[in-house]
């Protein structure tokens, strides 16, 4: 029959393609990522360098990795990336392995970012900072008056209402609003939680649409909202070239620094290839293909990363602006189970609304 | 003059409808050619740069043919699946045909979620790791039923003679079945065969929850859309479209012409 | 006409339909009994607690958002299978009735070959049309139709759309199936004693389509209630529907034991409309 004929000339074809890609790697390293880290221009160099093929996973939330390593078995996976905040529970959960503190260039880090409470037990090195960055206030300055953007509070009065995206994800936004109502995130409690709700709830009807990271940068960029609450450095820098306009601020109530970790798992796998791939990340030259990725853009951990960008990469990333808005940022709320489960179900009410 | 008034009326809404269902693909194709990074107006191009992209990107090219090799494979056994059971079901008179015949349709009735997601907690709890293999199994319990009641449907009584007479002289039953009742059920073999390819070239959610690494298109194309701004996603889609619609047409001249010649 | 089975004949049916069976058990039906004990199950500070309770099921009914997601769902449903069907009908009549014979083949054809992108780019697509300075607006402004941009992308208008634009093409198939198979003699015989057009149709083409109008209507109900990139893609988090939750609870919390919970609700809720329709969407066979 010509039919099979045909479709055996194609897969002949399409297997013959596929199989030339895959012939060169030899060793294989699986990494849970976040989306930056699916760059090419940041994965490929260090495929190339090292010879290795690195599988990259993606998942949204600290909650979806527990899951996805307790469906896995051991030796499953080799390099973890995680929200600084939520180290410590995975070394408790013995998820993480030790790292040598000395194969990695931690001098040259902001100190704020070495957050050893968080990296460090009994003396031991689990994780480092590869990126930081804000969970603030993004808008287009074109369209909005930017004085207004440095009261966090004008955006639950009805003054830009229809105008407004909100951030999807529930602890930084609920630690903003936490700290508009002049909360220390660090400290929330059940209590905190009405107040908080009237007020996400108030947002809510200012707000056009409740966006994840893509969106977020979709519809600011394409003008379908005028101020991205949430926003950061993550939403403008990567269009800063093509919508100077963009903007971010910390406002008068201060921002919210979030941070991404990296370890190694306590069971990899590859652990020699791992502990490499960390190296990289946190190495110059990784931390400048990372922080400028084209999922978003974030600040480098490591210092010695403003050799290899751009002026205009520094300012879109507010580099010489560090040391004040390092003071001025508060961490993510750390809630436990229950304050947690509370704190999910308040966002998923919201969305609602 | 009535008649005159009701044909415009019907030219129109032909007209319209038609409209409604070219526009996304026709606002797609027009932004694939995007100059600039954002998919709004005014346009600057045409541009062939993110085509380029899209043919360099290596993910993209590998998730095709993911989705072709599944979207093959799967399609293959539910056809044999779904073929056989009508057989046996049309021409014998099993015991509970009735429960049998529901509990082979009623995947049918189910949401792709719910089948997705049972296929992985199961396979989760049983220690199966997720892969391709995954994703086809999901797709042929989606697609068999397809098949199965396509095939079912058309067996009639008239096809049974031909088989008794092969009986007659002779034939076994499975020489029956294969040199008979297959050639005369090949329409709706083929087009059931074909009906599940497309379910499976662009199903999403099983393969979403079924897949880990290797990943079939349109879940790579849901990754991209959440990995970056950029109109790759356009004209990756509009790749698809293109091969897709050369892929039918081929198929009308190559198979359905012939089925209907013979 | 049937064969008189032997003994030995049924043993030989069953391994024909041994394999489909086997795989219906072993993929569909297990699956979905491991579905039931992880909705039995509970998940505290994220591990699976593998005690028997009713907690998923207490919650569903207790927070009030997953009930929200629940009428959302039926809401939105229920508007994309009516408007699906006001509009499908007539296209599908058009081109059964009006349409040449020798054209009928490459109308259908046509109306189906937009539906070969993926579908996750379709939703995409509709986005760029419908956002406040998406092409549709920028028509409208030009025009002169509106002053201010219409508010359509990201509220269940486009969401609706997104669906809609699916299911005309589906129904539209189903129907017209349908209307080939009715005999125009019964519209003849009823126009001679004297019915007019409009009686016509009311009285016999319409019942004579009805099976059709089910099947795709279930068809409709089944693939919209279950979706979740096109509410994903349109909907702007707005409102939450059902599958959304469902997948909120996987890839947010990695909560299986709330999914499963959920999930069967959601098939409770499909397999109460599928007896509603059940005496529409028997299988039968060609004679």
């Amino acid at each position: 029959m010509k039919t099979s004929a045909f479709i055996s000339t194609l897969l002949c074809t399409v297997t013959g393609l596929s199989l030339s890609s895959a012939v060169y790697a030899v060793d294989e390293i699986n990494a849970l990522v976040w989306c930056d880290h699916t760059d090419p221009e940041f994965i490929e160099p260090f495929e190339k360098a090292n010879n290795v093929k690195v599988n990259l996973k993606e998942f949204e939330g600290t909650g979806a990795a527990l899951s996805i390593i307790e469906q896995s078995q051991p030796g499953d996976w080799d390099v973890l990336v995680v929200d600084g905040v939520d180290v410590p529970r995975l070394v408790k959960a013995g998820i993480l392995g030790q790292m040598p503190a000395e194969a990695l260039p931690l001098d040259d880090f902001f100190p704020e970012l070495l957050m050893e409470d968080k990296h460090v037990h009994d003396g031991k090195l689990y994780a480092v900072t590869e990126l930081f960055g804000y969970n603030t206030i993004a808008f287009d300055r074109t369209r909005v008056d930017p004085q207004d953007m440095t009261d966090m509070t004008v955006l639950w009065s009805d003054k830009y209402k229809g105008r407004i995206a909100l951030y999807d994800w529930y602890l930084p936004m609920i630690g903003l609003v936490s700290m508009g109502l002049g909360k220390e995130t660090a400290s929330l409690s059940v209590d905190d939680l009405p107040e908080i709700r009237d007020t996400l709830f108030k947002l809510k009807e200012n707000t056009a649409q409740v966006t994840d990271v893509v969106a977020s940068q979709t519809v600011l960029a394409t003008g379908e909202v005028d101020i991205l609450f949430g926003g950061g450095e993550w939403l403008t820098a990567v269009l800063s070239e093509e919508m100077p306009d963009l903007d971010w601020v910390l406002p008068e109530q201060g921002g919210l620094r979030w941070s991404q970790s990296v370890g190694v798992f306590a069971d990899a796998g590859n652990p020699e290839m791992a502990l490499k791939f960390v190296q990289y990340i946190v190495s110059p030259a990784g931390q400048a293909a990372l922080a400028t990725s084209s999922c978003y853009w974030a600040m480098p951990a490591n210092r010695q990363t403003a050799e290899l960008l751009t002026a205009q990469q520094k300012s879109a990333l507010r580099w010489d602006e560090q040391v004040e808005y390092l003071s001025r940022a508060q961490l993510y709320p750390e809630p436990g189970g229950e304050l947690d489960e509370a704190m999910q179900d308040l966002w998923n009410e919201m969305l609602q609304q | 003059m009535r008649r005159q008034a009701g044909s415009w009326l019907s030219g129109f809404y032909l007209l319209l409808m038609y409209g409604f269902i070219y526009l996304p693909v026709t606002v797609l194709v027009l932004f694939s050619f995007q100059g600039g990074r954002f998919p709004i107006l005014p346009f600057n191009g045409p541009s062939l740069k993110w085509y380029r992209q899209v043919l360099a990107d290596s993910k993209l090219t590998d998730a095709m043919f993911n989705s072709l090799l599944v979207a093959v494979c799967s399609s293959f056994l539910a056809v044999i699946l779904g073929f056989l059971a009508a057989f046996a079901l049309a021409r014998f008179s099993l015991p509970a045909r009735a429960l049998q015949r529901a509990l082979l349709t009623a995947p049918l009735t189910v949401s792709y979620l719910i089948i997705g997601l049972g296929l992985l907690i199961m396979f989760n709890m049983l220690g199966v790791g997720r892969s391709l293999w995954t994703v086809g199994v999901g797709h042929v319990v989606i697609n068999a039923p397809l098949c199965f009641a396509i095939i079912y449907s058309q067996m009639g009584a008239h096809q049974v003679n031909v088989e008794r007479a092969a009986r007659d002289l002779g034939a076994s039953l499975v020489t029956t079945v294969w040199l008979v009742t297959l050639p005369m059920m090949m329409p709706s073999v083929m087009a059931s065969f074909f009906l599940s390819m497309t379910f499976s070239w662009d199903e999403f959610i099983i393969a979403f929850l079924l897949s880990r690494f290797d990943v079939t298109l349109p879940v790579e194309i849901w990754s991209l859309l959440r990995s970056g701004l950029n109109p790759k996603t356009n004209a990756a889609g509009s790749l698809v479209f293109l091969v897709s619609v050369i892929f039918i047409v081929l198929m009308e001249l190559l198979v359905f012409r012939r089925i209907k010649r013979g | 006409m049937r064969d008189k089975l032997s003994r030995e004949h049924e043993v030989r049916a069953w391994r024909f339909v041994l394999p489909a069976l086997l795989w219906t058990l072993i993929f569909f039906v297990m699956p979905f009994g491991f579905m039931v004990v992880m909705s039995l199950w509970d998940r505290i500070d994220n591990v699976i607690v593998r005690t028997w309770n009713l907690n998923q099921y207490r919650e569903f009914l207790l927070k009030p958002y997953y009930w929200q997601a629940l009428v959302n769902s039926l809401q939105l449903t229920v508007t994309v299978t009516l408007v699906s069907l006001v509009l499908a009908y007539p296209l599908a009549w058009i081109i059964a009735m009006r349409v040449p014979e020798r054209w009928q083949r490459l109308a259908l054809l046509l109306a189906i070959i937009p539906f070969w992108t993926s579908y996750v780019v379709r939703s995409y697509a509709w986005l760029l049309i419908l956002a406040r300075n998406g092409l549709l607006n920028k028509a409208l402004l030009a025009t002169g139709l509106v002053d201010l941009p219409l508010e359509i992308a990201a509220t269940r208008y486009a969401t609706v759309t997104g669906f809609v634009h699916f299911f005309v093409m589906l129904l539209t198939l189903t129907i017209y199936a349908n209307l080939k198979q009715l005999s125009p003699n019964h519209v003849r015989a009823a126009a001679d004693l004297g019915a007019g057009p409009v009686r016509c149709f009311l009285h016999i083409t319409l019942p004579l389509t009805l099976p059709g109008i089910m099947v795709g209507a279930f068809l409709t109900f089944v693939l919209c209630i279950g979706d979740y990139i096109t509410p994903q893609i349109l909907g702007g988090g707005n409102e939450l529907v059902l599958p959304q939750v469902i997948m909120m609870q996987i890839s947010r919390r990695a909560d299986f034991p709330s999914a499963a919970a959920l999930s069967i609700v959601l098939m409770l809720v499909v397999s109460l409309v599928y007896l509603l329709c059940a005496r529409w969407l028997r299988l039968e066979r060609a004679r």
